[in-house]
């Protein structure tokens, strides 16, 4: 049961209707399917049921700590899961890693690669161009009756959308946060008016000093903290922060991957441990960590470790 | 209630006579250098870093304000304006919790069921009472905003309008920059009219951003000059360490001062440091 909300052609003009309030009892999770679950009870645990709809999640970490598997991973669930629904992945990395998503699909489900839309990104004004496509495909979904709506939108990464044409002199600083909040706003209109969960996958950049408790974390032994500054982390609902640690007991069969909530209106600041495995990606408690690289499946009892 | 004399905890605060015009922040430390709370017939600024917690502090505001007169509150409803999809029910939900929990601690012979036609100390009255908007645009901003005075003036227990957050629409690329300082000083002159005229609290909620000024760059609140002068009291929220603070920076009698507060499951409430002695419910 979906809020009541104006259509998509009055976004962007002068509404002559009298805006209407909500009713916030009728938003309760328990009015309809709101959260994307990550496919592990544990993680799901992290994040207090799943990824939300109507919000934007970034997803920072350096590279390889697991950000673009659980892009795939979402978008392999999310039409299986409740909220049943097609994604839409924009990526601007190249290329698309379509070998990883074919080796992570199910075998029992060969289908399910139709569910997933891919477009690449070049720059911040092709994002743009594509969202507004977005805007029509997710306005008219009768015209594509033999796939699921889309309800998930992945873009991965921001980051490097900026990295070529923005030098760091003050004027393309401004012009640079000027299309943060441009892109926010649409993928936020997106999420809210049609009940899509976004995902942003983010880099990281070295931090010398300073930096608020939630935007800096240790990884790899290099202190640092998510892409695109100030500007950029106000531009995201929910902040999750992927970092990984060498064991300093060498005995360990990896490193040791957190998922850190940074910052969240819902979720109180705390981290899960978890291992990236061929299947996906999956929270494992602490202790758990060695057995889980070698067995199979079959996750235990969930429980969170709490980081306070 | 076994005080150290000279220390009172935010719950007694709230029965003085004078707090009814104050809405509590859920912080005893928070409510002192405010002079008792958030105050009605003024615009408020909140601003901080993203996760500091803005949105949490509006949205205890905005459950605090319907906190009955009996248990000396205001009991009135909120308005709160949701820019960017920061309002999550379900925290909410928590919040009305944390809230109802702590009336019942302090008041121990209240029950959940009051007699008819005062509120009832359930989480989904407290829902039901919060007048919810989303906009997805500075169009829709202004409409909302225009629109506000009459939606108050057929409803006048409304005693707070929270913006949540009032500057995210304005700070994509306008052609015309003096069109926009045009626009938001309309809008803030609107707030403040709508503040006095109803007896309200308005709390705008602003984010912080990075400002080349003087050859380097500062933190500074966002669109800072086309709002600095229409706020009554700004409220900086910001990072000491790990702890959480708050800094009056502009009020017409208050004294400019700091406080920390926290975060916690059930809402706003004081730092585990602070001086103010009061059972706390884990």
């Amino acid at each position: 049961m979906r809020p009541p909300a104006p259509s998509a052609a009055s976004s962007s003009s002068y509404s002559q209707r009298e805006p209407r309030p909500e009713n916030p009892l009728l938003l309760l999770p328990s009015s309809r399917v709101t959260k994307l679950s990550l496919g592990c009870p544990l993680l799901d645990r992290l994040l207090s049921g799943g990824l939300p709809a109507a919000s934007v999640t970034e997803i920072a970490g350096e590279s390889a700590t697991g950000k673009t598997q659980l892009c795939l991973q979402l978008a392999l669930l999310a039409p299986q899961s409740p909220l049943s629904a097609s994604s839409l992945f924009l990526h601007s990395d190249l290329p698309f890693p379509l070998h990883r998503l074919r080796r992570l699909a199910p075998k029992s489900r060969p289908d399910i690669l139709d569910h997933v839309l891919v477009a690449a990104a070049h720059s911040p004004t092709d994002l743009l161009s594509l969202l507004a496509r977005a805007q029509r495909l997710l306005a008219n979904p009768g015209r594509s009756p033999h796939r699921l709506p889309i309800r998930l939108i992945l873009l991965d990464s921001v980051a490097s959308l900026f990295r070529a044409d923005f030098d760091a002199s003050p004027a393309d600083l401004r012009r640079r946060s000027a299309l943060f909040f441009q892109i926010s706003a649409k993928l936020k209109e997106l999420a809210y008016r049609h009940q899509c969960v976004v995902v942003v996958t983010n880099q990281v950049v070295d931090v010398l000093e300073g930096g608020a408790g939630n935007t800096v974390a240790w990884s790899s032994g290099r202190r640092v903290s998510p892409a695109l500054g100030i500007a950029w982390a106000n531009c995201v609902n929910t902040r999750l922060f992927l970092t990984r640690e060498v064991d300093r007991d060498g005995a360990s069969g990896g490193a040791r991957r957190r998922m850190k909530v940074a910052f969240a209106p819902h979720l109180p600041e705390r981290y899960c441990e978890f291992v990236i495995r061929r299947d996906g990606v999956f929270g494992v408690e602490p202790a758990e960590r060695l057995e889980r690289l070698e067995c199979a499946g079959g996750l235990r009892s969930s429980y969170i470790y709490q980081h306070h | 209630m076994g005080e150290q004399s000279g220390a009172q905890n935010a719950w007694d605060m709230l029965s003085d006579e004078q707090s009814q015009k104050h809405i509590t922040t859920g912080s005893g430390d928070l409510n002192d250098i405010l002079g008792g709370g958030i105050h009605c017939k003024e615009v408020t600024e909140i601003g901080g870093v993203p996760g500091v917690g803005k949105t949490q502090l509006g949205i205890q505001l905005a459950i605090n304000v319907q906190i009955p007169v009996e248990y000396g509150g205001l009991g009135g409803k909120a308005v709160y304006i949701d820019t960017e999809g920061s309002f999550m029910v379900e925290r909410v939900y928590q919040i009305a919790e944390g809230c109802i929990r702590d009336i019942l601690e302090h008041f121990p012979h209240s029950h959940e069921k009051s007699s008819s036609g005062q509120k009832q100390l359930q989480p989904e009255h407290f829902l039901a009472d919060i007048y919810y908007f989303r906009i997805c645009s500075y169009t829709e901003q202004i409409a909302v905003i225009n629109y506000l005075e009459k939606f108050l003036g057929e409803h006048k227990d409304v005693r707070i309008v929270v913006i949540d957050n009032v500057t995210f629409h304005f700070r994509q690329d306008f052609e015309d920059l003096a069109l926009r300082t045009r626009v938001l000083s309309g809008l803030s002159l609107k707030l403040m009219k709508i503040a006095k005229t109803y007896n309200l609290a308005v709390v705008l909620l602003n984010q912080v951003t990075t400002k080349f000024t003087e050859g380097s760059f500062q933190l500074t609140l966002a669109l800072g000059d086309s709002w600095s002068h229409s706020c009554t009291n700004r409220l900086i929220l910001y990072w000491n360490g790990n702890e959480r603070y708050a800094h009056l920076d502009k009020s017409p009698s208050l004294p400019v001062a700091s406080a920390p507060y926290a975060v916690t499951g059930k809402g706003i409430r004081d730092a585990v440091s602070s001086h103010h002695k009061r059972a706390r419910v884990t």
